[in-house]
């Protein structure tokens, strides 16, 4: 119960700051619209030759594309493609990352280096080029897409969990918990893990971000998921070709994808802002701010 | 020192076999592999047996990758499935290109991003301040594909100043020229790269404006442009060489979506094509060389550290 009353009272303070208020409202709308799409009637594969590359009107709010589509409905199913493959690369990298921070930063030693090693490695390779790659091999699918995008998301949630298990290993109710016989995974699992919820939150609402630009970014080199379904990046390597006689076709959707991006970002900084730095007590320290995988982006 | 690079060395070389490994076995443990992306669909079992033995991907599988390592050690890495040239070659052809748009990218990061980082440092928490770290998180988070389109539509299609493709000419055969391409992808990559300075460099400033050697020099009655150029100027910019080094290393590596954007024909150009061609011998030697490019540029990073601030001593 008052962990509920917590997260309503962190809840409020995003929704009443100046930043992450309208980032939370956008997101909410992009969300609506993925959600009801079919019942809101908008038909993303729908053709109309008589109507191709025309430009926003009263009936095409946002034009139409090149198969005379309507691109609002485009933009609108585009959503639920980067919604979905956000929310699925942030499962899979929180999935695989936060058992190896766990573990690296509960028992250190060999298996510390092992694993620290192995995240080395993925670090190592530029994350888009990696996902590339795994894309090349397995073929174009949603799954594919998905996967890729949460591999490079997996060292970020990896470093967070062990920066967090090291510093939390220390305290006395862990210490307490293991001194009492208590078996590592109990420990682990029911004593370090609930108290690293916040700083998981949080780089999951970054790697938000981070996965609506690899995707779209995916989409917009044409080995992300592949057509017809809709899909931002996919929108824009299509409007591309058609800067001259349709310029609004490439930078609407581009619109809708960069602002979703710096709502993620936005709600993400404003969260670890009120988490660090609550009234009653405060814990976190410089170092365990988010480190957003900045130098890994899709560039 | 020189033992810290022999160590550092030393401990590269496991990252680079470990990861051209994991990328041969990533490769070669699908089923069709290249044979298959090759002859296609329709392909009899005669031409897979021939290519395949061609290929020499009859072998086992560990004799494949050590003759691979073999070769790839004297700088050989083999031939592009498609065009038939070593794959070293199509590199060393495109790498010059990839340079260029690091160097230009990061001259506007620099431009950008240093005096964005003063400008509000110097004054934490005012009206500047807060426009310029929303500059820096527009900056961060506007995808490059994108903002690439913005500025094509601007300046190629609108007001037809500059080309939409950029074509790479080397800058001292026509510098001009040059400039006119490079200029789009360079201000693209640029923006981005001021995002990350400026806010790396704003919040080292902001700390060292509160240390206490700046306070015994503002109790000296030092003037504060003083302060600023000559004390805290040189501590502030020391973290600032690894951020610039590790960008220089993703850079040069080939800035795949940039590049894709302006058909630039940089590393990251290769590279797609490569993937869409399932060029896998071109595949492998692009990660290969773009992986051992980017750590020896980060050994580069952390020696260049040490030498300029005297306080760090690897041992």
């Amino acid at each position: 119960m008052k962990r509920l009353k917590r997260s309503t009272g962190t809840l409020m303070k995003l929704v009443s700051r100046r930043d992450s208020g309208p980032a939370l409202l956008f997101i909410g709308v992009v969300v609506l619209f993925a959600v009801f799409a079919n019942v809101l009637g908008f038909d993303p594969l729908k053709q109309d030759f008589l109507h191709t590359l025309e430009a926003p009107s009263s009936t095409f709010w946002f034009g139409t594309d090149e198969l005379g589509r309507d691109i609002m409905s485009r933009v609108v199913f585009g959503a639920r493609t980067s919604l979905v493959t956000a929310a699925g690369a942030v499962l899979i990298a929180g999935a695989i990352g936060v058992p190896i921070g766990l573990i690296a930063g509960f028992f250190g030693g060999w298996r510390d280096t092992a694993l620290m090693r192995f995240i080395d490695l993925l670090l190592a390779l530029p994350g888009i080029l990696f996902a590339m790659v795994l894309i090349a091999v397995f073929g174009r699918s949603q799954g594919a897409a998905l996967l890729a995008v949460g591999i490079t998301g997996v060292p970020g949630f990896a470093r967070i969990m062990r920066a967090q298990t090291l510093s939390l290993r220390q305290r006395d109710f862990v210490v307490a918990v293991e001194s009492f016989g208590g078996s590592s995974a109990y420990n682990m699992f029911r004593t370090v893990l609930p108290n690293a919820w916040n700083q998981i939150l949080v780089q999951a609402v970054v790697l938000s971000s981070v996965a609506i630009l690899v995707e779209a970014a995916l989409s917009f080199l044409g080995v992300g998921v592949p057509p017809p379904t809709p899909s931002w990046g996919e929108m824009l390597r299509a409007g591309k070709s058609f800067l001259h006689e349709a310029p609004y076709y490439a930078v609407l959707p581009g619109v809708i994808l960069t602002l979703s991006i710096l709502s993620f970002d936005t709600i993400g900084r404003a969260l670890t802002d009120i988490l660090e730095n609550p009234e009653d007590e405060s814990e976190a320290t410089e170092e365990e701010t988010v480190q957003k995988p900045a130098l890994e982006d899709a560039r | 020192m020189t033992n810290y690079i022999l160590r550092r060395l030393a401990e590269l070389l496991p990252v680079v076999l470990l990861a051209s490994i994991g990328i041969w076995a990533i490769i070669y443990a699908v089923p069709g592999g290249p044979v298959g992306s090759i002859l296609g669909e329709n392909a009899t079992q005669e031409q897979i047996a021939a290519l395949t033995k061609e290929l020499g991907l009859d072998r086992p599988m560990l004799v494949q990758y050590f003759d691979w390592l073999t070769h790839a050690l004297q700088g050989d890495l083999g031939v592009s499935i498609r065009s038939r040239e070593p794959v070293i070659d199509l590199i060393a052809e495109r790498l010059p290109a990839s340079i260029q748009l690091a160097v230009g990218a990061i001259l506007v990061g620099l431009a950008i991003g240093v005096p964005v980082a003063f400008a509000s440092a110097l004054r934490p928490k005012s009206w500047l301040d807060r426009a310029l770290s929303g500059w820096s998180a527009l900056a961060l988070g506007v995808p490059t594909f994108w903002l690439g389109i913005l500025l094509i539509l601007f300046f190629a299609v609108e007001l037809r100043w500059l080309p939409s493709a950029s074509r790479y000419i080397p800058f001292w055969q026509n510098p001009v020229e040059a400039v006119r391409n490079l200029l789009m992808p360079a201000l693209t990559l640029g923006i981005y790269v001021s995002g990350i300075l400026a806010r790396f460099l704003r919040a080292s400033l902001v700390a060292e404006l509160r240390a206490d050697y700046v306070r015994t020099a503002r109790s000296k009655g030092l003037p504060e442009r003083q302060i600023v150029r000559i004390h805290v100027m040189r501590n502030a910019l020391l973290p600032f060489i690894t951020i610039l080094g590790l960008m220089v290393a993703l850079f040069i590596s080939g800035t795949v979506v940039t590049e894709a954007t302006f058909t630039y024909p940089g590393l990251g150009r290769l590279l797609i094509d490569a993937i869409s061609g399932r060029d896998y011998p071109l595949i492998q030697g692009v990660i290969v060389v773009t992986l051992v490019m980017y750590t020896l540029i980060n050994l580069a990073v952390d020696v260049l550290y040490a030498y300029v601030d005297p306080r760090i001593e690897y041992s």
